[in-house]
């Protein structure tokens, strides 16, 4: 807490170089105390995808034809990464749905030479499109390869263009773009709320991603409300939880839970036999 | 001159006699130029010119002499993002009766017969990066005047404020509203 509070009183006095005053971390955003977060269950997922197609979907992301995933210039701000656990026959697959941690110690940020990237008062790590330049410093930064870069401009084939959302910007060639927690679904309920005069209820934003899930395994919280669910269960699930790279020191947003499988010391024993069987 | 303003950056009438002040003295030759460029520039910043609008539809006979409120027809304003404009249906709430013989009406009419809208030229119109809502401006009780300056009395609507980034920051900055980028930046 206390070198945020020094980064904060050295950006206090910040200008620009034209000469307007950069806000200071005091003055930006809410003062809630809201930290947006998301738990992942592992042990719910069954890596269908659902997740990856509603937020392509929700967030105008540009389609990933084969010549670009070849490439390896794919875009899917959330992904779902297999791991095969054993050999076959005994073999399980494994999938871990992988978005922006939305670190509150981000590697990104601090190599942003713009500001384009920065981390707000509720705990989102938030990409200004317009003002970033597409120096790549925070892709090659993040240890979650969850930032992508726009190599091309986006077409979408009629009469796919007319499905674009109208609340999330059109990515141009030349700039990153990352999961933002579906920022646009988050300002608008807070709108709503504020329009209704009343708190944002809890678990009434739901990111695409958490909204399509049909197991519920991810499932999107304000990690500082005590009454969310998903609050609840990462507390009551401490044995089962973590964060990903948790040992470089990110403190992440993404909470992921994942039963330690008692057999699983066993199969790999049985490998051990299989292998030397052989 | 549209083009020309829209080329050159936005400053205060201020803001342009201060510059022309310090500036003209040593340049006495150009000074009459300078004199020009200052102003388009203010200009470009304080008013924008209305565009052309298919039907001559007046501000200052409904919203002024008839005092119909802003929220008759622009309905969302209070509780959107858009205020939108109404439509074809509510003008004919009157027109069917009102003015039937002016030929701005038959054109309305003509639109009222064919069932297609008005396809009416947006004035005001922040870019595509950037998320505007009315709905929390209105219910903080900033009134349309304050951004949109007297239409009450405007025979057809033009721009009269910038409505940049430092001009939405500057008001936000007063009242305490949020100042993240991610507020209106989308
Ligand atoms: C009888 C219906 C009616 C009333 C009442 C009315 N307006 Fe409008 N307004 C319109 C229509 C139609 C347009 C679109 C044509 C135009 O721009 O002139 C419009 C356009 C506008 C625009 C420009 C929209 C743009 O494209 O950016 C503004 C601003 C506006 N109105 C503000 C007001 C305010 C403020 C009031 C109250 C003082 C008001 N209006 C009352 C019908 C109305
Ligand atoms: C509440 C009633 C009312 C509504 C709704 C209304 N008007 Fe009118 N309108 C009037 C009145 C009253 C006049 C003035 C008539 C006069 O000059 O005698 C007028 C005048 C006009 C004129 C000028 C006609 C002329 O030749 O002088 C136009 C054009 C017009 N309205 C268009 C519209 C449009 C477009 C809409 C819908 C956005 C609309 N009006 C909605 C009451 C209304
Ligand atoms: C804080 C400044 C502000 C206030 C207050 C405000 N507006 Fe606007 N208005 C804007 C801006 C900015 C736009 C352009 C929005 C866009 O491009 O999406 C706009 C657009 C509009 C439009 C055309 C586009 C649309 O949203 O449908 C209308 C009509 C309009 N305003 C009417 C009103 C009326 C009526 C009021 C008062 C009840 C009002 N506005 C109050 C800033 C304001
Ligand atoms: C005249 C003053 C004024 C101007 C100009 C102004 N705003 Fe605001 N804005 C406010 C106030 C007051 C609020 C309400 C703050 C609150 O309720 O906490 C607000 C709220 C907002 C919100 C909602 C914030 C939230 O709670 O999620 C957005 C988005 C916004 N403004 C965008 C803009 C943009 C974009 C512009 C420039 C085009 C602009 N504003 C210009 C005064 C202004
Ligand atoms: C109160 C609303 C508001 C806030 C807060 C805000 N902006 Fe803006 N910004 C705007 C508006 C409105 C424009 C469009 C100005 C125009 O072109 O008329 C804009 C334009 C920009 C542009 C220029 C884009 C271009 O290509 O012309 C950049 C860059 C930018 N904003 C970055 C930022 C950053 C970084 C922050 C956070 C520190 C921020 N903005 C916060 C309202 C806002």
């Amino acid at each position: 807490m206390s070198s945020s509070a020094n980064e904060a009183a050295s950006r206090a006095s910040a200008v620009s170089s034209m000469g307007q005053t950069i806000p200071t971390d005091a003055e930006v955003g809410h003062p809630e105390g809201v930290r947006w977060g998301m738990v992942v269950d592992l042990d719910r997922c069954t890596g269908c995808q659902a997740c990856v197609v509603a937020c392509q979907a929700e967030n105008n992301i540009a389609l990933n034809e084969e010549q670009r995933v070849l490439e390896r210039r794919a875009k899917t701000w959330i992904r779902i990464e297999r791991y095969w656990e054993g050999e076959f026959p005994n073999a399980k697959a494994r999938f871990i749905p992988v978005l922006c941690q939305h670190c509150g110690n981000a590697p990104c940020e601090t190599v942003c030479p713009v500001w384009a990237t920065y981390h707000n008062n509720e705990g989102l790590n938030v990409q200004v499109y317009n003002r970033c330049i597409g120096t790549r410093f925070c892709a090659n930064g993040c240890p979650y390869s969850v930032r992508y870069f726009n190599f091309w401009n986006p077409e979408w084939p009629e009469p796919m263009n007319n499905q674009l959302n109208p609340d999330v910007t059109v990515r141009t060639k030349g700039i990153i773009e990352k999961c933002t927690f579906c920022v646009q679904r988050i300002n608008r309920v807070q709108v709503t709320a504020k329009t209704e005069g009343r708190e944002i209820r809890s678990g009434e934003v739901q990111p695409a991603c958490a909204q399509s899930c049909p197991t519920s395994a991810l499932v999107f919280c304000d990690l500082n409300d005590p009454e969310s669910a998903p609050a609840q269960l990462a507390e009551a699930e401490a044995g089962r939880s973590y964060t990903l790279l948790e040992h470089f020191g990110t403190d992440p947003g993404v909470i992921y839970l994942k039963k330690v499988d008692p057999h699983a010391e066993i199969h790999e024993d049985e490998h051990v036999h299989a292998g030397a069987h052989a | 001159m549209q083009y020309l303003t829209a080329l050159l950056p936005r400053i205060t009438l201020k803001q342009a006699l201060i510059l022309g002040g310090a500036s003209a003295p040593p340049l006495v030759g150009g000074a009459g130029v300078l004199a020009i460029l200052l102003y388009l520039m203010a200009a470009g910043g304080t008013a924008t010119p209305a565009p052309e609008q298919p039907i001559a539809f007046d501000h200052s006979v409904h919203a002024g002499d008839a005092a119909i409120p802003c929220e008759f027809c622009h309905r969302g304003v209070g509780s959107q993002a858009a205020a939108t404009v109404p439509s074809v249906e509510q003008c004919m709430f009157c027109h069917s009766v009102v003015k039937t013989d002016s030929p701005q009406i038959q054109l309305l009419q003509a639109h009222w017969d064919t069932n297609t809208p008005v396809n009416w030229a947006r004035v005001h119109r922040v870019p595509d990066h950037v998320r505007f809502v009315h709905a929390p401006h209105i219910q903080a009780g900033v009134a349309c005047e304050t951004c949109h300056g007297d239409v009450a009395s405007m025979e057809e609507v033009k721009q009269v404020r910038s409505l940049a980034m430092g001009d939405c920051q500057g008001c936000h900055r007063e009242n305490s509203a949020s100042l993240d980028c991610a507020t209106c930046h989308k």
